[in-house]
């Protein structure tokens, strides 16, 4: 075949072609986002809208992720409505829990904010407190409700000495294991120390009981931080020293790297951890593939749930093993979160009237199926002791929580954290350098 | 460069001749005037807010009751900080690799699908109108999709079908989304599949990618297909052309104007990729798309934040300017 006689690799594009079929394609790629609702956001779900000027609207925002669900907060929502003395109508926005920060961001920058009453996650408590998002609820707490909530419980919350979110959700780790595998294993009670624990690890492996005994939510996300925050808990000490500076290269932040990558260079730890989240590491879990899950409460529920789970009956809730050193009978990572009122809000006293009734007692103790109370009161009434009938091992995990640093620029620090730590546990560097690595750069950050 | 972009987007704007008489002009503009004032607004105001708040130190704060983003000017410090960071230029690496790789798997497969739809077959009608429904997922549904299917237990959906074919075993899960070179273990070639970021997660999010991109490439190809001369083919079949020749030297060529639209078109959304690797990977894949939402909205750098987004803005538009000079336009 001639090339004379066939031009078309010679052939030059004219303007008019090149623009036809930009806008051919333009206009297909332009439909197909509108047909197709790209990035389509989370519904979001809203009360009836105000019938007159009177009515005071209250936005409020929440995750539809873990805590209270929708119907729970909406029934509070339409309840506080019915009770209150101003009209009032309450407004939920409900997004998943990565995306609350954003939002609450957002609203901050707006001259009016977008949003009154917000969930605030206890790792944001210093960056809104300085920033001013939130107001400080000192003088609206009375000492007769602080005593009756667990000071670690508080604590979360204060910030240069002010109360930045009133406690709502008493969220935490806690040990899940299957009894059956252990007792398959030869062993009749779940570990003390976190040296019996990797010895039962070992056991259940080489009887092959199961091909990787544990799993954890181990991907690059917060989740990997508290996870390591846990298990420093659990060797007895912080990631930072009392006076707030970085101390994971010596002690129990070494310990805990070490030992975390310990279970994965021993194929302890499923290494698929490193890209699995809480909800991935409880599918594995429920699904008997794995005998241990160190994660939040809300897997005690779906571990139980015969329509959910394969191993409701031998799936056992208890103590996060302390290593023999640490003289704490366990150790567990908090992961409280607040409602709190924007500063530019227009509605500070009636959100505020608002989070007082969310917050009740009475309310709390209606849900305790679903969730731990943040009040001791409610805790150890025999109503909660029967629903939950782990709520005494609860209270001493709770008792015995840690949590991650308190600092305004927590979100750089964490990125770092989880970096240094994911890379460790991919065998890209070893605990040492990690944790190292970990101590300059947060140090480099904070000048 | 800005001759060479002057001369493509502004000067055949100057070019225009109006057709309407001069009393028509007025209500021209004034048919205009709300398409204009609304790109002004929701385009380039944000626009040139942003670009100010990339010479800033900027930060949202809240100061007696009103919201508001607080800023200190920096100059180019910002810019400064990024070309300097070592991170920032893994990430345009990885991007690249992911654009690139993504590119070539699209437009092969695309070309590919086309050609056969363009066969007559029974039930063509039905399999062109099938093929477009990737395209319709949402990519925040596609991501979450494929994550099932890429589940590292045995009860993931591609871990069950492995299973199915006997290449697998309940007990061996393979751990799709594994974010370690390739090659680790290789010398040299594990070295520099480290440094460009290949990692068997990136392939195997880039086939995810790819599903859903495939349909329109290989629709829009198809019309491309369909608007060759068939007399071409003839003549060229009289000559004794195979049907490589015939692809090689007619389709192809003649395909060139629409395969460098989809270029053009898919290198810029590649290049600011976010959505299906935050969702399956959160930041583990640093792509700078990732890197500016977390500047900007997770640290609160808004400054940090807007000067990376220039950044990226700028290498897109380095690349457009590469695409410009291939496809070597002619004035009419």
């Amino acid at each position: 075949m001639s090339n004379e006689k066939i031009h078309p690799t010679n052939r030059s594009i004219s303007r008019r072609d090149f623009l036809k079929a930009a806008s051919l394609v333009g206009g297909a790629f332009t439909s197909s986002y509108v047909l197709t609702g790209c990035n389509s956001q989370p519904p979001t779900v809203t009360t009836p809208t105000p019938k007159g000027n009177e009515i005071v609207t209250l936005n409020a925002l929440y995750m539809n992720q873990a805590g209270y669900s929708e119907k729970v907060l909406k029934d509070i929502a339409a309840r506080y409505a019915k009770a209150s003395a101003t009209p009032v109508d309450i407004s939920f926005t409900f997004v998943k829990y990565d995306e609350l920060h954003d939002k609450i961001v957002t609203s901050a920058a707006a001259t009016t904010a977008t949003f009154d009453v917000i969930l605030l996650d206890l790792i944001w408590t210093a960056e809104f407190g300085k920033k001013g998002y939130v107001i400080p609820l000192d003088d609206r707490i009375t000492p007769e409700i602080k005593s009756d909530i667990t000071p670690a419980i508080f604590s979360a919350f204060v910030y240069n000495k002010q109360t930045w979110a009133f406690p709502f959700l008493a969220n935490f780790q806690c040990f899940f294991y299957n009894a059956d595998h252990l007792d398959k294993a030869g062993f009749s009670a779940a570990p003390k120390t976190l040296e019996e624990w990797y010895d039962q690890m070992v056991a259940l492996k080489s009887k092959n009981i199961v091909k990787f005994p544990y799993i954890d939510s181990w991907n690059q996300k917060e989740g990997l931080v508290c996870d390591y925050v846990r298990t420093t808990g659990q060797c007895g000490g912080d990631l930072f020293d009392a006076d707030g500076k970085p101390a994971m290269d010596t002690g129990a932040g070494l310990q805990a790297l070490q030992f975390m990558r310990q279970l994965i260079d021993d194929g302890l730890a499923d290494p698929a951890a490193t890209n699995t989240d809480e909800p991935g590491a409880m599918n594995a879990f429920v699904s008997g593939a794995v005998s241990f899950n160190t994660n939040w409460t809300f897997v005690r529920g779906n571990m139980l749930d015969p329509k959910l789970s394969k191993i409701s009956a031998s799936a056992r809730t208890g103590l996060l093993p302390p290593s023999k050193d640490n003289p704490a009978p366990t150790g567990s990572v908090s992961g409280f979160q607040g409602l709190a009122v924007m500063a530019n809000s227009k509605n500070v006293a009636q959100s505020w009237d608002f989070i007082k009734f969310a917050t009740d007692p009475t309310i709390q103790s209606e849900n305790l199926q679903s969730e731990f109370p943040v009040w001791t009161s409610v805790q150890q009434s025999s109503q909660a002791k029967k629903i939950n009938p782990d709520a005494d091992l609860y209270a001493t995990t709770l008792a015995n929580v840690h949590h991650r640093p308190r600092v305004a620029n927590y979100q750089q620090v964490s990125a770092i954290i989880q970096e240094e730590v994911h890379n460790c546990l991919l065998k890209q560097t070893k605990p040492e350098e990690a944790t190292s690595n970990m101590v300059s750069r947060v140090s480099a950050l904070n000048g | 460069m800005l001759k060479r972009l002057y001369d493509y987007f502004v000067h055949p704007l100057t070019q225009i001749e109006f057709r309407v008489n001069r009393s028509d002009r007025l209500f021209v503009f004034l048919s205009l005037a709300p398409s204009i004032l609304i790109t002004m607004v929701v385009v380039f105001l944000p626009l040139f807010y942003a670009l100010y708040l990339s010479f800033n130190n900027a930060e949202v704060v809240v100061i007696g009751g009103k919201g508001g983003v607080q800023t200190e000017w920096i100059g180019l410090s910002n810019y400064f900080y990024f070309l300097q960071d070592k991170a920032f230029w893994q990430g345009v690496r990885v991007t690249t690799y992911f654009t690139m790789v993504s590119l070539a798997v699209e437009l092969t497969l695309g070309i590919i699908v086309a050609l056969v739809l363009n066969q007559e077959f029974f039930g063509r009608g039905l399999v062109r109108a099938l093929l477009i429904l990737p395209w319709a997922v949402p990519t925040v549904v596609n991501a979450r999709l494929w994550g099932l299917i890429y589940e590292p237990q045995s009860y993931g959906a591609m871990n069950g079908l492995f299973q199915l074919l006997g290449l697998t075993t309940p007990d061996n899960a393979i751990n799709f989304l594994t974010p370690v070179p390739i090659f680790q273990d290789v010398p040299i070639l594990g070295q520099l599949m480290g440094w460009i970021g290949s990692t068997s997660a990136i392939n195997w999010i880039i086939l995810a990618d790819t599903w859903k991109v495939i349909p329109v490439v290989a629709l829009l190809v198809l019309a491309g297909l369909q608007s060759i001369p068939l007399d071409l083919y003839e003549a060229a079949k009289v000559d004794g052309a195979n049907n490589w020749q015939l692809f090689w030297s007619i389709t192809l060529p003649m395909l060139r104007p629409i395969l460098l639209v989809i270029l053009v078109f898919r290198t810029m959304e590649l290049f600011r990729v976010f959505d299906i690797l935050y969702i399956l990977m959160a930041y583990t894949i640093p792509v700078v798309g990732i890197r500016t939402f977390q500047e900007t909205f997770v640290f609160g750098l808004f400054g940090r934040g807007s000067a990376i987004a220039f950044l990226i803005g700028l290498f897109i538009l380095l690349i457009a300017l590469v695409y410009i000079n291939l496809i070597s336009l002619e004035d009419e």
